[in-house]
């Protein structure tokens, strides 16, 4: 934890030096932005460096390998957004903003926006606001290649004895939790990789989350594990901002709508999440 | 007719390349009361610990009540059960009453009734003079007392023999008396006793025997009138003469 | 602050999740500390060795290795549930022992990790008895064990108590990592629910986690000082 803190700030020096480096060589007058004064993207365009929560444990979505940043769809949708602010790749600063401090990182301004596998739900939006949804997942259950017993969440009623593994705190936890019947029936863990874990052991049956990490996982070992591919729930990706900022909010709405129409949005999918699943045919923005 | 309760048979004993016991031959018979003398660091300390096996020999054999010493375990356990030891320095324990010190051999090797041995142990404790004293702590003794209980304490065992390791050294000079009484009584009654001690005046009365020991060697052994007003070797007449100056 | 009296009943919940855990983890501890201990001081070889390999292994580890080995690396060695610990009447008491195998896991690794340090604490204290004792009792005829029994722990205990306290309380705080392996219900575990799932605000969740450990730790605290001050009194 202080290890991660220690490099997320060595992170920011390097970053604010090399800015201020390229500031006095390149750009000696006061910086402008073709965006009206006082909005959000007139203070990022003009910062030249654009903060950002996502995910670093997520494959395609937000991983984050021995890379400088990471990579999957939400970092692919990151920049997109970056390119309309004019903001270079390099200067977006990648926050790995795990679930639980999500929202104290946007109130705070610790990042601009977050980008995390981040589901909308109207207790979030009680503390900021969400842009999109993006993307629409939707929870799905894990199980192992061969495993044909399950066949959806109905089962974890009629058989006590199979154990679901999830994540501490999470939606689908909870979710989950509708379905199960004996008590430590629901194991969870911090992380999903030890669900995977507990899974190859056969001390759980399955794992639940939303459908797209579940197929990360597939990808990644796809001769052991396998998706139902029966979702159960409806997980409206969003894009987190600072409550009540209407204008950057709708601002990113028309990004989303504009690079699903020309492509952008077709091309960040093939190269992330295409390989395993099939792009969604519509998206519908939620303008409130 | 002389009977032999403990001998020692070309007993080496080393620490690390120090040789601390060199050949030595010695045989106590039942009853009969040795008293070892000779420089610090000869080896007597060594000596005793070694006949209940608090330390381990190298070579030799040693022999007590016609077996000889157990390696480990139950057996040696019961050995030591046989062989009373009294330490320079008490070794009382210090978390427990006197009167528990005094019953918790009997209780735990021997598994005597508490009742049967707090009997004997009260006797015993009489008889060195500190009965009054059964339920406080050994801190709150003076030395000869707390060395009076230890002896108490090894005889609650109904040793075969008893070894004393320099009992009186640690003690204030008006307490040594006290403790020889102790032992002289002990000698009457007939108990098998080695006894480490520079107390002379004991060793004169009680000693049937006196050993006298210089580097791990036996240099030689006489009646006490006969060493001490004879003694036949150049080491043994150099440390009397040193002693007795004192 | 409103949030913590709001959430009092989950809290103390919490709190008493973590007591149940710290509760078997410290007997336990304790208990294999001492064995581990006596092999320690053993006269055989072979126990001592056993005894050194063990503190060596388990001082040595972080406490999250050995909860993965345990969590993950048992179950193929053919420990399949731990059932062994799903101890009639306890489980009643405590009902994650019964139904959460991964309770049972986190369960072993604090064991099995704590154990080490209390047998250092417990050994540094048996070092700390003048040899002499131990010698009388041998002389005495009294066996390894009841020398150890009677003689060398009861007098070790007094100097062992308070480092054993500190690795207790050391013990209280991390059983907070209990939570990433699959044992619900303890403090860790709720704060995390009350944030994520139920959203409400890191800061005075914290507070109230803080809170909560500090309710075990403090306490604790202060006995081993009151423990200290006495035996300081009577060492002179
Ligand atoms: N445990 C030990 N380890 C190493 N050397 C020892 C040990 N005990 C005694 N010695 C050495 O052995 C020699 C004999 O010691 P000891 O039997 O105590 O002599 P004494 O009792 O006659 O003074 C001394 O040189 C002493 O330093
Ligand atoms: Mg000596």
């Amino acid at each position: 934890m202080r290890f991660k803190r220690m490099t997320a700030i060595a992170a920011v020096a390097v970053v604010a030096f090399g800015t201020a480096s390229c500031a006095k060589k390149d750009e000696p007058a006061a910086p402008t932005s073709k965006f009206a004064a006082g909005t959000t993207m007139d203070r990022i365009a003009k910062a030249g460096k654009f903060n950002v929560g996502t995910k670093w444990d997520q494959p395609l979505f937000g991983l984050k390998g021995l890379a400088k940043a990471p990579e999957g769809f939400d970092v692919e949708i990151v920049k997109i957004i970056a390119a309309e602010l004019g903001i270079k790749d390099d200067k977006v600063h990648y926050e790995e903003t795990v679930s639980k401090v999500r929202e104290d990182f946007i109130s705070s301004g610790r990042v601009d926006m977050i980008v995390a596998t981040y589901t909308i739900n109207d207790a979030r939006k009680e503390k900021i606001s969400f842009a999109g949804p993006y993307y629409e997942a939707g929870q799905d259950i894990l199980v192992a290649k061969d495993d044909t017993t399950i066949t959806g969440p109905e089962i974890f009623k009629t058989d006590a004895t199979k154990k679901v593994c999830s994540v501490t705190g999470s939606t689908p936890a909870k979710k989950i939790a509708e379905y199960a019947t004996a008590p430590g029936q629901v194991v969870l863990f911090d992380v999903y990789t030890k669900c995977l874990d507990a899974l190859k052991n056969k001390q759980v049956a399955a794992v639940t989350t939303d459908n797209v990490i579940l197929m990360g996982y597939v990808s990644k070992e796809p001769d052991k594990f396998k998706v139902l591919g029966k979702p159960f729930t409806k997980e409206p990706y969003g894009i987190g901002v600072k409550k009540d900022d209407k204008v950057f909010r709708d601002w990113i709405n028309d990004i989303i709508e504009k690079a699903f129409a020309d492509g952008r949005y077709k091309a960040a999918w093939d190269k992330t999440v295409g390989a395993i699943a099939p792009m969604p045919k519509e998206i519908k923005v939620n303008r409130y | 007719m002389p009977e032999p309760l403990i001998e020692l048979n070309a007993v080496n004993k080393w620490f690390g390349s120090l040789h601390v016991l060199r050949d030595v031959n010695l045989t106590v018979d039942r009853g009969e009361v040795v008293v070892v003398i000779g420089p610090s660091g000869s080896g007597k300390s060594t000596l005793c610990r070694a006949i209940n096996r608090l330390e381990t020999i190298n070579s030799g054999t040693i022999i007590f009540d016609g077996k000889p010493l157990p390696e480990e375990g139950k057996q040696l356990a019961r050995l030591r059960s046989e062989v009373g030891m009294v330490f320079q320095s008490f070794n009382l324990f210090s978390h427990l009453t006197i009167l528990e010190n005094v019953t918790l051999g009997p209780i735990k090797v021997r598994r005597e009734s508490k009742a049967v041995a707090k009997e004997r142990a009260m006797k015993l404790l009489d008889r060195v003079g500190i009965g009054n004293q059964a339920d406080k702590h050994p801190g709150q003794l003076s030395g000869g007392q707390q060395q009076r209980a230890a002896i108490a304490r090894a005889l609650a065992m109904q040793p075969k023999a008893m070894l004393f390791d320099e009992p009186t050294s640690a003690l204030d000079p008006e307490m040594v008396g006290e403790v020889l009484d102790v032992m002289t009584s002990l000698a009457v009654e007939g108990m098998t006793m080695i006894v480490v001690t520079h107390e002379m005046g004991f060793a004169r009365h009680a000693a049937k025997r006196v050993v006298f020991m210089a580097d791990g060697e036996l240099v030689e052994q006489a009646p006490p009138a006969e060493f001490f007003d004879n003694p036949r070797s150049e080491r043994a007449r150099d440390f009397l003469s040193k002693v007795l100056q004192h | 602050m409103s949030i913590l009296i709001d959430n009092f009943d989950l809290f103390a919940n919490g709190l008493l999740g973590t007591i149940r855990l710290c509760l078997l983890a410290a007997v336990g501890s304790l208990l294999l500390g001492g064995l581990i201990a006596a092999f320690r001081v053993s006269p055989l070889p072979p126990l001592r060795a056993l005894g050194t390999g063990y503190v060596t292994v388990f001082r040595n580890m972080p406490l999250t290795v050995v909860m993965f080995l345990s969590a993950f690396g048992l179950p193929p060695l053919g420990v399949n549930e731990a059932s062994f610990l799903n101890v009639p009447g306890l489980n009643f008491l405590i009902p994650q022992l019964g139904n959460n195998a991964f309770f049972r896991f986190a369960l072993i690794a604090i064991v099995l990790y704590t154990s080490a340090f209390v047998c250092e604490a417990l050994r540094a204290g048996i070092n700390a008895v003048p040899t002499g004792q131990a010698e009388a009792a041998r002389s005495l005829g009294l066996t390894f064990t009841q020398n150890l029994r009677n003689v060398v722990l009861p007098q070790a205990w007094k100097f062992a108590v308070v480092p054993i306290g500190s690795v207790i309380i050391a013990m209280i705080k991390n059983s907070a990592i209990a939570g990433s392996f699959g044992v619900a219900g303890d403090l860790m575990y709720t704060s995390d629910v009350l944030v994520s799932q139920e959203g409400l605000p890191l800061l005075p969740v914290f507070l109230g986690l803080s809170g909560g450990y500090l309710l075990l730790t403090i306490p604790l605290g202060l006995f081993l000082d009151a423990v200290e001050r006495r035996r300081a009194a009577t060492i002179r």
